[in-house]
């Protein structure tokens, strides 16, 4: 893969949805661009459009108003170039583990299908599991055969929309080990969307932070501090802590401001 | 834990047999002591002795063939148009405005009243109990694939469009599937139905199957005979489901959740 | 956005109706033509007249009324006994362990199956034909009043004997009101099969009244016209009596504020 494949780009995207007849503006004149091999993380309150903006990423969503440009190329609908993991894992559950890692591998023979699916199986850690069906596997564990099934396609950007949002605090720490992991193997683009501000300081180079009604950028923090990040770091911290104030939770205000 | 449940249903099943086991005594016995004629009502060994005859003079498996070839062949075509008819007005709402009032009205006639038009059309012989039969097996078929296709997930609509699925194979692959233990119903429903239908249609007129065996009894007062027929379709029905039942565990065993669950 | 939604109101409409008008333009053209099927086939008008000949008749009236009887009948006594039997073996689990594969060894008999017997052993009476049509309500009945009951949930017995409900009390306060959505949907589908069977009972068994008895006849004099009238009527009055247990239903679980789900 090319090095500089796998850039996106949002340039002067708005969009709203239309309810009981008056519009309702999710996103307001977005522009951000997603570099080729970065780890970007979307933050915000719900309802801010981050998970809108990223299903029109996906190409989910058609009707706005601006550009959105994969490699230079408008969106048009969703394609392989392109991954997603959804936060419910969206395993479908009469599939193995490994018929649902090779979902999107029609188009290969039978043993390009089990080379790629065993290679997978592996990257995230589940060799054994294959003829496994979904209800026989935790949370974790259903999430990274969905990451692998979104590996799978070799995608230029993944996209992830609160991952690890239905796991348990320690699963999710230890899959954010893994996230890094698998980003720094497949060297591809990755898009997070998260509401939680650990998270996407321990895996970003970039914090995007969004803010409601309408959904626009608040403000993009970088975060260059070198991997793998302690969360007890006083960089750490202060990264935190200047994310927070953006949502008026930062320490020097009073509580009461928060609500 | 184990023996003890295996105890457990051991107990069960015996107290289950109670009951037959006291009709099938009650019965022998008033025959027995002649509290009622043996015309009316016969022993219990009489219609097992019947069963046996029957089938040594090869009559049972001719007619049991013959309600099951009609069984199949109206099943299939009922149950297939059924499941195709399901599958697209769950997916066109076009066709379902058009066909769905047009089924759900057609529906509300009792099957067995179109019986008496069917033989005016189509006279009394194989094709009309075809015909019949299919009735019976359209109607749970179409629309349970119809709820099951119509109640696949918008997540998996969207899944499939993520990975750019075709038509055929988003059909083999996700709705259908998804809309299995539906349609398994929808199965099980109709081949019961096809079932009943098979035997009604017998009993109306017919020159073999297992429904004739029983008219046929009953024209010449053989009240063993009549009972022999109504055996043989508990029996054959039971079986029908107990084999259906098997395949739809095969089938959906991704539903099972397994004892040792990982944590 | 009023006009809109009357907009596609009328095109809902317009899809439901085209193709039974399709079909019944196509009938009556057929019959209007040179087929041979004339012979057979009457003209939806023809149809149309039978119907209201019929009813400006006493006579129909009077099948229809000993048709409804019967099935009101054979319903009542089949979904009384259905839900006694039903609380019984949901109740009890040693109720159900002696009855239950008794009862479902014979529920493996389709109800048709049963007609050559009960003619032989009760003739052709009424008792026969109200017999089979209460069987045919008993069975759903029995099932999904045996369901409701065993789906309580266990927090609902908990919450019970924490306030001291015992007996009857904790029947008719927990146990058949929890159960009770189940227990409508037995009725509901009880009803159906009732009036699916009294054509069975109305065709195999013979009498001088009823709809389905109206409709043998109409086949015996090669009265098509007379066939078709006496399916629409069955139909109809089928569709009404289902809308109109439905509405009870619906108005006795507001009034009890039961959640279906």
């Amino acid at each position: 893969m090319s090095n500089n494949k796998g850039t996106l780009e949002i340039r002067n995207l708005s969009k709203s949805f239309i309810v009981d007849n008056s519009s309702l503006q999710i996103l307001n004149n977005i522009n951000i661009t997603f570099k080729s091999g970065s780890f970007v993380s979307i933050v915000g309150s719900s309802g801010c459009g981050k998970t809108t903006l990223l299903r029109i990423m996906l190409g989910l969503e058609n009707h706005y108003d601006g550009e959105a440009l994969m490699d230079g190329k408008q969106i048009v609908g969703p394609g392989t170039n392109r991954g997603i993991v959804f936060q419910d894992h969206r395993l479908l559950p009469w599939l193995t583990v490994g018929e649902n890692i090779a979902f999107g591998l029609d188009k290969l023979k039978k043993k390009e299908k089990k080379l790629l699916v065993d290679e997978h199986l592996q990257l995230v850690g589940l060799n054994g599991f294959e003829s496994a069906y979904p209800s026989q596997l935790s949370g974790g564990m259903a999430q990274r055969v969905a990451i692998a099934r979104a590996l799978a396609n070799k995608p230029e950007i993944l996209l992830l929309d609160e991952p690890l949002g239905a796991l348990d605090a320690l699963t999710r720490m230890y899959m954010q080990k893994e996230l890094e992991r698998l980003w720094l193997l497949e060297k591809i683009t990755m898009i997070m969307v998260t509401h939680d501000v650990e998270e996407a300081i321990y895996l970003s180079d970039k914090v995007v932070i969004m803010s409601s009604r309408p959904g626009i950028i608040k403000k993009i923090i970088d975060v260059s501090s070198s991997r793998p990040r302690d969360r007890a770091s006083s960089e750490f911290m202060q990264i935190k802590a200047e994310i927070l104030e953006e949502f008026h939770l930062g320490t020097e205000y009073p509580f009461a401001y928060a609500i | 834990m184990k023996i003890v449940l295996h105890r457990l249903q051991l107990k069960d099943k015996l107290l289950g047999v109670i009951v037959p086991i006291l009709v099938l005594g009650a019965w022998q016995y008033s025959v027995s002591q002649k509290l009622c004629s043996e015309l009316i009502l016969i022993p219990p060994l009489t219609l097992l002795k019947t069963l046996v005859e029957l089938a040594q003079s090869g009559d049972l498996t001719l007619n049991i063939l013959a309600s099951l070839k009609r069984v199949l062949i109206g099943f299939l075509l009922g149950g297939t148009s059924g499941f195709v008819i399901g599958i697209f007005m769950a997916l066109s709402p076009l066709l379902n405005r058009i066909f769905g009032p047009l089924i759900k009205a057609l529906q509300q006639v009792p099957e067995f009243a179109w019986m008496p038009l069917i033989i005016m059309f189509l006279g009394i012989d194989e094709f009309a109990k075809f015909f019949f039969v299919a009735i019976g097996a359209f109607y749970p078929m179409v629309f349970n694939t119809y709820q099951g296709v119509s109640g696949v997930p918008e997540k998996y609509h969207e899944l499939a469009r993520v990975f750019e699925f075709k038509r055929f194979r988003y059909l083999t692959k996700v709705i259908i599937p998804c809309a299995l233990p539906s349609i398994i119903t929808g199965i099980r429903l109709s081949l019961g139905l096809s079932w009943m239908f098979v035997v009604g249609a017998e009993l109306f007129g017919s020159d073999s199957g297992v429904g004739y065996l029983m008219t046929w009894g009953r024209s010449v007062f053989q009240i063993d005979l009549v009972m022999a027929g109504l055996v043989l379709v508990g029996v054959i029905g039971f079986v029908m489901n107990v084999i259906l039942e098997i395949g739809e565990k095969q089938f959906l065993l991704w539903r099972e959740p397994v004892n040792g669950r990982h944590a | 956005m009023k006009m809109f939604d009357s907009y596609k109101k009328t095109k809902k409409i317009l899809g439901a109706i085209a193709l039974p008008i399709a079909l019944i333009t196509l009938w009556q053209l057929i019959t209007l033509g040179e087929f041979s099927a004339t012979r057979f086939l009457p003209s939806p008008y023809k149809v149309l007249q039978t119907f209201v000949t019929l009813f400006s008749k006493p006579d129909y009236v009077h099948h229809i009324a000993v048709s409804l009887q019967r099935v009101m009948a054979g319903f009542l006594i089949g979904s009384v006994t259905g839900i006694a039997f039903g609380l019984l073996m949901g109740l009890s689990k040693t109720v159900e362990k002696i009855f239950a594969p008794f009862f479902h060894a014979i529920r493996q008999v389709p109800m048709i199956g049963w007609i050559p017997l009960i003619i032989m052993l009760f003739g052709m009476n009424e008792l026969p034909r109200v017999l089979i049509i209460s069987v045919a309500a008993f069975y759903p009945i029995t099932l999904n009043t045996f369901a409701g009951v065993r789906n309580v949930p266990n927090e609902y017995f908990e919450l019970a004997s924490v306030n001291g409900y015992k007996g009857l009390k904790l029947i008719g306060k927990i146990i058949i009101p929890a159960s009770l959505p189940s227990i409508n949907t037995g009725i509901t589908t009880g009803l159906a099969m009732s009036w699916s069977i009294l054509m069975v009972a109305e065709i195999f068994i013979q009498t001088a009244f009823g709809v389905g008895t109206q409709i043998q006849r109409g086949r015996d004099r090669f009265d098509i016209a007379l066939v078709i009238a006496g399916i629409i009527t069955v139909g109809v009055l089928g569709y009404s009596m289902t809308l109109l247990v439905q509405k009870i239903v619906k108005a006795v679980e507001r009034g009890r504020a039961v959640s279906t789900d």
